[in-house]
């Protein structure tokens, strides 16, 4: 083999690599990927985010819960390099830095104060797995509950320290953070779209 | 001394203590964001030992200015986007690959990019020289592939037509906004570098823009020389077209001049000062300036190149045909 050859053959693999990633590498992650993540609290709806954020990396420098992560190259090509939080790892403590950095106006300037994060934050909605979580199932736990930084707004207390999730909840993840079980019986389900930012 | 002194001889020397004191902060600041969080948590003991001395560095350094972890809040970013003590700045690049995507202007980004296009119009292209981390590490593989190709080891020196980055500027901003994505972020090295940089040192590892970079270096390398700031940068592309008026301009005194080349093999951006060529793309870096050994050439205020001066008049050729300057 010659080396055009070799080189038209490598051209054509690459090509027909190309076409067969292309459909996940072009997609956004919530599309692709069976990953779920969070934004940064105050993050556009997700089209809307993915079209405003430089990718500065500024959000991630001074969060101080080390919170935020950054997409790579296999999580799709138009979200690499964008924030997003597993909040089973670490989650969010509302402090409102990143809103605050952020140049772009992919994240909003929200002040750190209860009535803006409740009005304005919208990162997500807890859901308790009943089937899991000790409390529901005779073990008085609530670390949940405690480890809620909108107690008895976003969370109320039940029977046995059962937690119930309320409509006020923002979907920080502290409570999936601190959830005992293993794994965990409460998960935020991120709201990503519009609809459920509004 | 010289019958020629070189006013402007260290301008070179000047830039590369600039250039790399505008890549310290890239290495410096995530490490600040580590020991930040150290410094947050009391708990050193906790640490293990390279974390302490990790610690223990970053607190000789800035134990005497700092002492809550806040304060290191004040100083974020990269080359790309930065914050100082809440003033923003951004790369003009952002915003345009913003605007494409968006289509939509977003006024604090706007303003954050105010200052460096107010420079670029007024010195030119000058990011590209003085400010660019990943051209300081451009610069460093050049001077060590001088080296190997004196050594004799093969290295490429193709030419291309320098417009291709223009190509390569439409190209990002169609992608942009074909994809809905600030895809220019993914292709300009300085806002790699910075980025990998603190993906390097504060997290877990590199992404692929560290891979987009080390083929950049090979494109350098083995293809064109400085290829990839001639031929295809879109921010290089940017400052140029916003350069092109510039009032700061290197100019050459042809009574000067003595035809000796050395500015024209030195420029990194393969311009030739010689022949007064010096056009949209020269980013005032002064290499030429510091390395004629007459002077002839000089930083003026003007709104335009002045036109070619033909031979220099201490050259040869000049002396030769004297009287007929256009021989």
């Amino acid at each position: 083999m010659n080396r055009r050859r070799f080189v038209q053959a490598m051209g054509a693999l690459a090509l027909s690599a190309a076409g067969g990633m292309s459909k996940t590498l072009a997609a956004a992650p919530h599309e692709v990927a069976r990953l779920r993540f969070l934004r940064p609290p105050g993050a556009k709806a997700e089209e809307e985010f993915l079209n405003t954020c430089i990718r500065c990396g500024q959000c991630g420098e001074v969060c101080p819960n080390q919170a935020i992560n950054y997409f790579k190259f296999e999580d799709g090509l138009s979200a690499v390099d964008t924030p997003f939080i597993t909040p089973r790892e670490q989650a969010c403590i509302l402090c409102m830095k990143c809103g605050d950095i952020c140049p772009s106006g992919a994240l909003e300037k929200i002040p750190a104060e209860a009535e803006d994060i409740l009005g304005r934050v919208r990162m997500g909605r807890a859901v308790v797995d009943k089937r899991l979580c000790l409390s529901y199932n005779g073990k008085t736990c609530g670390v949940c509950y405690r480890a809620c930084p909108l107690q008895d707004i976003a969370m109320k207390c039940g029977m046995l320290e059962q937690p119930i999730v309320t409509e006020a909840c923002i979907g920080c993840g502290l409570c999936e953070r601190s959830c005992i079980s293993m794994p965990q019986a409460i998960r935020i389900l991120p709201s990503l779209d519009k609809e459920q930012k509004a | 001394m010289s019958r020629y002194p070189n006013r402007w001889k260290y301008v070179n020397a000047l830039r590369l203590v600039v250039l790399t004191l505008a890549f310290v902060p890239l290495v410096f600041l995530p490490y600040s964001t580590i020991y930040q969080h150290f410094l947050a948590a009391h708990a050193y003991d906790m640490l293990n030992a390279s974390d302490q001395r990790l610690y223990d560095v970053m607190n000789f350094l800035t134990g005497n200015f700092i002492t809550d972890a806040k304060q290191f809040d004040v100083v974020k970013g990269t080359t790309w986007s930065a914050t100082f003590w809440g003033f923003k700045l951004s790369d003009p690049l952002a915003v345009l690959s913003q605007t494409a995507a968006h289509t939509h202007l977003h006024g604090p980004l706007l303003l954050s990019v105010l200052l460096p296009v107010l420079a670029t119009v007024i010195l030119g292209r000058f990011f590209c020289g003085w400010l660019c981390p990943a051209n300081l590490l451009y610069e460093l593989a050049d001077w060590i592939a001088e080296r190997l190709r004196r050594a004799g080891v093969p290295l490429g020196d193709r030419r291309f037509d320098r417009r291709l980055k223009y190509g390569v500027l439409a190209v990002g901003v169609i992608a942009s906004a074909w994809g809905g994505t600030v895809a220019m972020s993914a292709i300009y090295p300085p806002a790699i570098v910075g980025r990998e940089a603190y993906y390097l040192i504060a997290t877990a590892g590199a992404g692929a823009g560290t891979a987009f970079f080390a083929v950049t270096l090979l494109f350098d390398l083995l293809v064109a020389r400085r290829g990839f700031c001639r031929v295809l940068c879109p921010g290089g592309a940017l400052y140029s077209l916003l350069g092109r008026y510039r009032l700061l301009r290197v100019q050459r005194k042809v009574d000067l001049c003595n035809d000796c080349k050395k500015c024209d093999q030195t420029c990194m951006f393969d311009l030739n000062p010689m022949a007064d060529g010096f056009g949209q793309e020269c980013n005032n870096c002064g290499a030429c300036i510091a390395v004629c050994p007459t002077g002839s050439l000089v930083f003026e205020w003007a709104r335009k190149d002045g036109p070619p001066q033909g031979p220099g008049h201490l050259g040869s050729v000049y002396k030769k045909n004297k009287g007929t300057p256009h021989a």
